[in-house]
């Protein structure tokens, strides 16, 4: 199945991306497709650059570039990042930043769409 | 951030020229705005300007391209969306999203297309 | 397009329009999808319901009263249905009369009829 990810929650504050990573993780272990994760609202610091948790403490950003490394597609809303200050300068990788049509194209394209 | 020289006053906005601070605008910095665009404002820029600050004021949103082409159909007594468009674009050729935008003095389209 | 080749996408508001932006940045998509020619829904849940009261002032809070976008939603952003869920309307007190726009007023069920015929749901 093609499944498409919307993260709506910033990192550690909330479980949210936590619990969208382990999904993630086990439905393509499964052999689902993740179409892609957009991230809006406050999951757009999911992806920004200068996270530095304690070493001791799970990195969601590095596991998300993991993610990113394995094949899947991460978008960063424009509008919700520029008005917290993700933008290209803090941004993971600035490719990542597009706009909420692409939250529609996932809509499109992903049997499901899955919101955390 | 950049800055417009207004009525020996600085007026701030952003790289691409919007106004930072809505509350800054007024006809004649709309006047300023529009000499950054090399538009020439006439009566029939006018129209839109207030048009399309009356919708932003009562709405909170800016107008999809479509509730602004129905306008200009009924102010402009034309046939169909082709002309409307063309009316459009011979005001702002550089487009309305951009150009009407930033001389109404409204925000930057988020550009989320 | 045809209607067949259309995508239902189904924004459920559940939150009330203050204390977080979701409703903001809800209504800031919905306006954005309008543009691409799909078929979006639009419905009312639990406090969600809130968003569409009549009466809205937020001057004091700074930031920008969307209640008056609502009415406009059909007609200027091509959203093709505004659905309110009956038993929200009723448990917080309110009715038709206290709406700031026209919508369709759907009991329990046949909301969870039309969730079931959407592609996608994106809750906010």
């Amino acid at each position: 199945m093609k499944l498409g990810v919307l993260i709506k929650e910033g990192p550690y504050m909330h479980q949210a991306m936590d619990t969208a990573y382990n999904f993630i993780v086990a439905a393509m272990e499964s052999g689902h497709e993740i179409t892609g994760i957009f991230f809006y609202n406050d999951g757009v610091y999911n992806r920004c650059s200068t996270l530095e948790p304690p070493r001791d403490e799970r990195n969601i950003m590095k596991l998300l570039s993991e993610l990113e490394l394995k094949g899947v597609r991460l978008i960063v809303c424009v509008a919700a990042g520029k008005r917290r200050g993700i933008v290209n300068q803090t941004v993971c990788k600035v490719e990542e930043i597009s706009g909420l049509g692409q939250l529609l194209e996932l809509c499109i394209t992903s049997d499901r769409m899955i919101t955390f | 951030m950049a800055e417009l020289d207004y009525n020996g006053k600085k007026i701030q906005t952003d790289d691409e020229g919007y106004l930072q601070n809505l509350g800054d605008w007024d006809k004649g910095l709309a006047e300023a705005l529009a000499k950054t665009e090399n538009v020439e404002l006439t009566e029939k820029h006018w129209k839109l300007i207030e048009w399309i600050r009356n919708y932003f004021q009562q709405f909170q949103v800016a107008p999809a391209i479509k509730s602004l082409t129905k306008e200009v159909m009924t102010l402009e007594n034309l046939p169909d969306k082709k002309e409307a468009n063309k009316f459009i674009y011979e005001l702002f050729p550089e487009g309305p999203a951009k150009q009407l935008a930033k001389i109404a003095g409204l925000p930057k389209p988020t550009g989320c297309v | 397009m045809s209607e067949q080749e259309k995508t239902k996408v189904m924004f459920v508001c559940r939150t009330a329009p203050y204390g977080t932006v979701y409703e903001q940045e809800a209504i800031e998509a919905m306006v954005m999808f309008g543009a691409y020619e799909q078929d979006i829904s639009v419905s009312f849940i639990g406090d969600g319901v809130f968003s569409l009261k009549k009466g809205q002032d937020t001057s004091l809070l700074g930031k920008k009263n969307f209640s008056m976008t609502y009415p406009i939603l059909i007609d200027d952003f091509e959203i093709s249905h505004i659905y309110v869920e009956k038993e929200s309307l009723e448990e917080r007190g309110m009715g038709v009369e206290d709406l700031i726009t026209e919508v369709e007023i759907v009991d329990r069920n046949s909301l969870k009829q039309k969730m079931n015929e959407m592609k996608a749901l994106l809750p906010f």
